[in-house]
C-alpha cells in the first residue's frame, strides 16, 4: 500500500497494532493537579484561602488577583497600588485590543470571542508586559550578582534595546503625565522598589541616548510597579492583558449598537490598494509544467536567492525574522 | 512615530491624545489618583458613572467570589492550550472563550430577567405574580429555568446564595431584579416539591447576574465582567502548568499519567476499517452513502 512498505520506515507499518492503548495502572491515575485552587462540593478553595470567605471578610478583586498568583493576601498599600494599575489599563482609545475586539464583532460573534481576541492583541510590542519584565530581570540580575553597577547595568540595558518596542521608555508619553504619576503613586504607597528605581535609571539613561526627548511610557511604568508589587513578567502579562478586556466588552457592545454585523463577502478592497502582481491569466492544467518553478533550493545560495526573491511578496511572511524562543524545554 | 487611529469609528467609550486618556469624560488617570477602585472604573466604563459606595462594594464581592473556580471549563482550556506552549495570551484567551451557553451562560439570564421586569409592566402584574408565571412556564414547556443548578455543587454552589444575601443587605431587598430571581427559585423548588424531586439551588448566574443587572450592568456588560474576571484566574492556572508542568502532557517520563497520555483515549467509533484503493473508491463511496450507516456517527 502506497510507501507503507518502506524498509526505511521505523517499524512494520503493514502489521501495526489496532485499538486504543490499555489503562497504564501502572503509575498513579490521571487528575488536575494544582497548586493554585481546589474545589469541592461545598467549597472553592484558592492557595489554601476560601473563596467565599475571602470576599466575606471584605477582600476585594485586587486582592483575589494576588492571592491566585502570589499566593498571599496583599497589604493595603499593595491592593490600592494594583487598583490603580488595573484602572489605567482598562482602556486605551481605539487601540488594537479594541480595535479587533470590534472588527471579531462584525462578524455577529460572541461577546466572549470579542474578549478574547482583545487578549490576543497582547503580544510582544503592544503590551510587551512579558518581554519587558524579563529584559528588566536580566539586567538587575547583573547588578545582583555584582556584574555592573545600577547605573551601569541600565545604560547597558538601554543600548543593547534601543530598538525593542519592550524597552519602556519612549517619546509616547511626553505630553501625557499618567506614567509619572503611576510611578510618584508606588512611591507615596511603599510600592516602588527595586524596578521602579531601575526604570527611572534607564530612563535617566536613554535620555543621554536617545536623539529626541524619551521618558518612561506606560509599559515602562505599569511594568515596574507590577514587578515592584510581586508580580511575574507572566503574571503581569496575563492580569493586564485581562483587565484590557473589560474594555473590550464595551467596545463589542458599541460596535453592535452603533456599527452592526458585516456578512461574507460584503466590504469590498479597492483596486487601488492593491500592488501585488499584476492581473494574469490562469493557465489550464495542461499548461501547468510550463509555467509552474519548483520552490527548493539545493544549495545555501539557491536558498538565499529564492528566499531573498520571497521576500518581495508581501504576506509571504519570509521577511518577517522572530525571536525564537530557548528550545531547551522539558517536554 | 505612527500615531494614527487604527480602526476609523466614533466612539462614546473614550479618547486618547497625546496629553491624556478620558474614559466617558474621565481622565484616567484623575480616576486612579483619586482613589477610586478598579470595580468603580468598571461603572464608568459600562455605564458612564461613579458607583455608590455600595454598588462599588457589591461589584468587588463579586468579581472576587467569581475570579477563581477550580477546573471549570475555563481552567481546564487555558491548560489545555497552555500544554502546547503558545504565548500565554492564547490559552488565556481560550479560557475567556470557553463561556457559552452552559458555562456561565451569556446575557441570557439578564435579558430573561429584562424581558419578564417588562413583561409585568406591560400586562400589569405584580414582579412576584410573573415570576411565577415564568417558571411554570419553563415547566410546563419542559425547559431549564435559568440560573437554577450547578453540576459540580450539587448542594448549592457555595457563592450564590452568600451573594444574594450580600445583594440584599447592601442593595435592598425590594429591586425589581431580585424580587423576580427570587420569586422564580421559589417557585421551581415549590413545584419540584410537588413533583417528588430534589431541592436545587440558584447557582452564580442567578445570583450573579441578578446582582450585575440591580448594579446597572446590561446582558452583555454584566456577562463580559463574569467571563473577563475568570480570566484572570485561567492565567494563573496556565502559568501553573507552564512553569510547574511539562509541555504536551503527555510525558512517560511523570509519576502520574498525564492528561493527553495515550491510555487516557476511549473510542468509542466505528471499528477500524481498511482504506479502500483509489480505484475501489466510487464503488465504495456510493454503497457507503446508500447503506447511511455513516449517519449514525456524523456529527
Amino acid at each position: 500500500m502506497g510507501n507503507l512498505n518502506d524498509p526505511r520506515l521505523q517499524y512494520d507499518y503493514l502489521n501495526r497494532e489496532h485499538g486504543t492503548v490499555e489503562p497504564d495502572d501502572k503509575r498513579e491515575r490521571f487528575q488536575w493537579v494544582s497548586e493554585v485552587a481546589y474545589k469541592n462540593v461545598h467549597r472553592i478553595v484558592s492557595r489554601g484561602y476560601d473563596t467565599t470567605e475571602l470576599v466575606e471578610a471584605g477582600y476585594g478583586l485586587a486582592d483575589l488577583i494576588f492571592v491566585d498568583f502570589q499566593a498571599r493576601i496583599p497589604l493595603e498599600e499593595e491592593s490600592k497600588m494594583l487598583n490603580y494599575v488595573m484602572i489605567m489599563m482598562l482602556e486605551d482609545g481605539l487601540s488594537p485590543t479594541a480595535a479587533i475586539s470590534r472588527i471579531v464583532t462584525k462578524s455577529k460573534t460572541l461577546l466572549t470571542q470579542a474578549a478574547g481576541a482583545s487578549v490576543l492583541a497582547f503580544g510582544h510590542a503592544y503590551a510587551a508586559y512579558d518581554a519587558f519584565g524579563k529584559m528588566m530581570n536580566a539586567y538587575l540580575g547583573k547588578v545582583d550578582s555584582k556584574e555592573l553597577s545600577l547605573s551601569e547595568a541600565a545604560e547597558q540595558m538601554v543600548k543593547d534595546k534601543l530598538e525593542s518596542d519592550a524597552l519602556g521608555i519612549s517619546s509616547l508619553m511626553l505630553k501625557d503625565p499618567a506614567a509619572g504619576k503611576m510611578l510618584a503613586r508606588a512611591e507615596k504607597l511603599g510600592i516602588a522598589g527595586k524596578y521602579t528605581s531601575f526604570i527611572k535609571e534607564a530612563e535617566a539613561a536613554a535620555q543621554k541616548v536617545f536623539s529626541e526627548p524619551v521618558a518612561v511610557d506606560m509599559l515602562g511604568a505599569t511594568g515596574a510597579v507590577m514587578l515592584d508589587l510581586g508580580f511575574s513578567p507572566e503574571s503581569t502579562w496575563g492580569v493586564l492583558a485581562v483587565t484590557r478586556a473589560y474594555g473590550a466588552g464595551a467596545h463589542y457592545c458599541e460596535e453592535v449598537e452603533r456599527e452592526g454585523y458585516t456578512r461574507l463577502g460584503q466590504n469590498l478592497t479597492p483596486k487601488e490598494n492593491y500592488d501585488g502582481p499584476e492581473k494574469r491569466p490562469v493557465p489550464t492544467l495542461d499548461e501547468r509544467a510550463k509555467f509552474a518553478k519548483p520552490g527548493q533550493a539545493k544549495t545555501p545560495q539557491e536558498w538565499r536567492d529564492i528566499v531573498d526573491e520571497r521576500k518581495k511578496l508581501k504576506g509571504s511572511g519570509w521577511s518577517i525574522v522572530e525571536e525564537i524562543d530557548d528550545p531547551k524545554r522539558k517536554i | 512615530m505612527d500615531r494614527e487611529q487604527i480602526l476609523n469609528r466614533k466612539t462614546s467609550i473614550s479618547y486618547k491624545s497625546e496629553e491624556e486618556t478620558v474614559v466617558r469624560g474621565y481622565n484616567l488617570s484623575d480616576l486612579a489618583e483619586e482613589g477610586y477602585s478598579f470595580c468603580d472604573a468598571l461603572f464608568v466604563l459600562f455605564q458612564g458613572r461613579i458607583p455608590t459606595e455600595e454598588e462599588e462594594k457589591m461589584l468587588e464581592y463579586e468579581t472576587a467570589e467569581f475570579l477563581e473556580h477550580s477546573m471549570s471549563p475555563s481552567a481546564a482550556g487555558a491548560i489545555s492550550v497552555i500544554s502546547g506552549r503558545p504565548n500565554l495570551p492564547a490559552a488565556v484567551a481560550a479560557g475567556i472563550m470557553t463561556f457559552g451557553s452552559a458555562h456561565g451562560p451569556g446575557a441570557a439570564h439578564g435579558y430573561m430577567l429584562n424581558q419578564n421586569i417588562d413583561r409585568a409592566r406591560e400586562e400589569g402584574k405584580s414582579i412576584e405574580e410573573i415570576g411565577k408565571q415564568v417558571v411554570d412556564e419553563y415547566m410546563d414547556a419542559g425547559l431549564a429555568v435559568m440560573g437554577m443548578g450547578q453540576p459540580q455543587h450539587t448542594d448549592g454552589d457555595p457563592r450564590a446564595e452568600p451573594t444574594h444575601i450580600k445583594h440584599e443587605e447592601l442593595l435592598g431587598e425590594d429591586s425589581v431584579y431580585i424580587r423576580l430571581q427570587r420569586t422564580m427559585e421559589t417557585r421551581f423548588n415549590e413545584r419540584r416539591q410537588k413533583e417528588g424531586r430534589s431541592y436545587v439551588a440558584v447557582n452564580m448566574i442567578g445570583a450573579g447576574n441578578t446582582a450585575l443587572a440591580d448594579l446597572g450592568f446590561s446582558p452583555n456588560a454584566a456577562w463580559c465582567i463574569g467571563c473577563v474576571t475568570r480570566g484572570f484566574s485561567c492565567a494563573a492556572h496556565a502559568l501553573y502548568t507552564m512553569k510547574k508542568g511539562r509541555a504536551w502532557a503527555a510525558s512517560k517520563r511523570e509519576p502520574m499519567v498525564q492528561m493527553l497520555d495515550l491510555s487516557m483515549i476511549k473510542y468509542v467509533g466505528p471499528e477500524d476499517r481498511e482504506v479502500p484503493s483509489l480505484e475501489e473508491r466510487q464503488e465504495y463511496a456510493r454503497k457507503q452513502k446508500e447503506q447511511g450507516e455513516y449517519k449514525k456517527w456524523a456529527i
